[in-house]
């Protein structure tokens, strides 16, 4: 008990240690960046659009002491108009640190200076883990494989200008999953099981809708509008569900599976039939709320652009036909792979335990 | 699109038979609060207030029309709702802290055409989409783990804290490492074309550590992790209360 209190004084003090060096960290930083000191209002203006959006305009004057570059310890200051509904802009408040551009004599503002919380909220989810029994070793490897992976993947798609989008995604999917399945299962058959079920129904389930949505033209879907506008836009798509879907499809196979396995413990002579049953029968319970996750995250990823155009006067449906019909499809063939996973995963686990 | 939402529909049925339509009764319920909540913010209403009405809406249908055990169901609600409180608690001096509302640099061209002036508290609206974002993910953790630890525990005639405790580690390293599967792949898929854009904007590092966008996928992937992570002692602190509570009564009597 005694050696866990001290680890956990020494992971916390890491942690403010690391979020305390980044408050300190301006030197490291080309552009000027300052700690703002005094905000004063200078004028504000409220007007109702013709959407009927009320929102008012501030102008601020902000000071601030300069923490880096030649002039540092000087007080500078700048201007800043902000809307009060900050969908671009920002509002600046004392003791906040900016990172600003030269523009001639002056100075504007260009982006908060954010690395601070960014590596307070790492070390809140570290210290949290070390709070509790979790077996952390296991989910710092895997996690720490998958980034290095998508850090390689990233640096390829780069290097090729994105011509080659979609058979790399297969291939990091296949390496990120096979990760993640190691490190959890270990190499072991029930691995190898998930593996094998998971690649199997993501494949099947996207070669079908692909194979539905282009009967019909893929009318309805604005694959153009996909994120930044991001070009091959179906590649760009596909890609985007393969990697939304990976997590929850390993997730249902490592359920069924492991499911039948300890079954199989308990009733030796155990025919496949009842095993293929069961599986069913499992899978079932789980189709519901994995779809939820996957449901939920989607809407989030767009609500901001669903309300900016709620509020530029469009219809309800006109909004959800514009911002979210790529979600929605993404959502339904994750929902196909998410159905297709279960006789799939409960046929290759049925056949490969009763043989063994 | 409507043939992709068919053969969905003929997939679940045929999997899943006629609780298939319950699956899907319960989807269509989700659809429809999702919906509701964004009409009543563009209306104006309050965002923190209506995201929280409509996230407990969402979590009783989650929870409830998916378990059909009332007992593992209420736990898991309860462990759910304390969660969001706590995702609540979290996220809002973090967003106040990095500024990481609504849109970037990056979306300039979308947003040609639009009036910024929305009349929407963008702020807020950045904690609203962090609580529903973790919704589907807390309420899937929480049913998992407390029918995992109901289990051992009705299997067990003696029970200390600490043995439910342990008890939970072990059911939710499994369920925490998936979790965070689920969650960083997510993050994968919602950042490619993102890093790609910045590459071609030729950022500087210390441009992408601070980027308005990076920072609010990088801090919604961390608080739903910790919402995954704090659901284990949660559910176990419930459950162990509970089985307390009936070993009480059975004494009485």
């Amino acid at each position: 008990m005694k050696k866990n209190i001290r680890l956990l004084v020494i992971v916390g003090l890491i942690v403010l240690l690391a979020t305390g060096l980044t408050y300190f960290d301006s030197f490291l930083y080309h552009d000027p960046v300052v700690k703002v000191e005094n905000v004063a209002i200078t004028s504000k203006q409220t007007s109702t659009d013709e959407y009927k959006n009320t929102d008012t305009e501030y102008t601020q004057r902000v000071r601030a002491k300069l923490l880096n570059t030649d002039k540092k310890g000087q007080t500078i200051s700048f201007r800043n108009t902000y809307y009060n509904s900050q969908l671009t802009d920002t509002k600046y408040r004392v003791g906040q640190q900016v990172i600003l551009t030269k523009s001639g004599k002056g100075y504007t503002a260009k982006n908060v200076k954010r690395d601070t919380p960014l590596v307070f909220t790492f070390g809140l989810v570290t210290f949290l883990l070390y709070c509790m029994k979790f077996d952390r070793r296991k989910l710092f490897i895997s996690v720490l494989i998958n980034v290095v992976i998508y850090f390689g993947y990233l640096q390829i798609i780069i290097g090729t200008h994105n011509s080659i989008l979609l058979p790399l995604t297969v291939v990091t999917a296949l390496l990120i999953s096979a990760t993640a399945l190691l490190v959890i299962l270990g190499p072991t058959y029930s691995a190898l099981m998930a593996y094998s079920s998971t690649v199997i129904s993501t494949t099947a389930a996207i070669l079908l809708s692909v194979f539905v949505l282009s009967m019909t033209g893929y009318s309805g879907m604005h694959l153009e509008l996909d994120d930044f506008e991001l070009q091959p836009y179906l590649g760009v798509f596909l890609s985007q569900v393969l990697f939304g879907v990976l997590g929850v499809i390993l997730d249902e196979t490592m359920d069924i599976s492991s499911s039948l396995i300890e079954m199989k413990k308990e009733v030796v002579d155990v025919s496949a039939k009842t095993l293929f049953k069961s599986g069913i029968n499992i899978g079932r319970e789980l189709i519901g709320p994995l779809i939820n996750i996957l449901l939920f995250i989607v809407i989030a990823e767009n609500l901001n652009v669903v309300l900016l155009y709620l509020s530029n006067g469009n219809s309800v449906s006109y909004t959800l036909n514009m911002t979210l019909s790529l979600g929605i499809a993404q959502l339904l063939i994750s929902a196909i792979g998410i159905v297709l996973t279960v006789p799939v995963t409960s046929f290759i686990s049925s056949k490969v335990i009763t043989r063994r | 699109m409507l043939y992709l939402f068919a053969t969905f529909v003929v997939l679940l049925l045929m999997v899943t038979g006629t609780r298939g339509l319950t699956l899907l009764f319960g989807l269509g319920i989700n659809v429809i609060s999702v919906i509701a909540l964004l009409v009543l913010i563009a209306d104006g209403f309050n965002i923190l207030v209506t995201t929280g009405i409509i996230a407990i809406v969402i979590l009783v249908v989650a929870i409830y029309m998916n378990v059909e055990n009332g007992n593992t169901a209420n736990t898991a609600f309860q462990t759910s709702l304390l969660i969001m409180v706590f995702i609540l608690l979290i996220t809002i001096p973090l967003e106040y802290w990095a500024s990481a509302q609504g849109m970037g640099p990056e979306n300039q061209d979308e947003l040609e055409s639009f009036s910024l002036a929305a009349g929407i508290s963008f702020p807020q609206l950045a904690i609203a989409i962090i609580v529903i974002n973790s919704l589907g993910v807390i309420s899937e953790t929480s049913v998992a783990i407390t029918s995992g630890l109901n289990e051992i525990v009705s299997n067990k005639p003696t029970l200390t804290p600490t043995e439910i405790f342990n008890d939970g580690f072990s059911v939710g390293n499994k369920i925490l490492n998936t979790q965070t599967n689920t969650l960083l792949f997510n993050f994968f898929s919602a950042t490619f074309p993102l890093f790609f854009l910045i590459h071609s904007l030729g950022y500087k590092f210390t441009d992408i550590l601070n980027d308005k966008l990076v920072v609010a996928e990088i801090l919604t992937t961390l608080i739903c992790t910790i919402g995954v992570i704090l659901t284990v002692p949660i559910t176990s602190f419930l459950v162990y209360h509970k089985a307390n509570k009936v070993k009480l009564k059975k004494t009485d009597n």
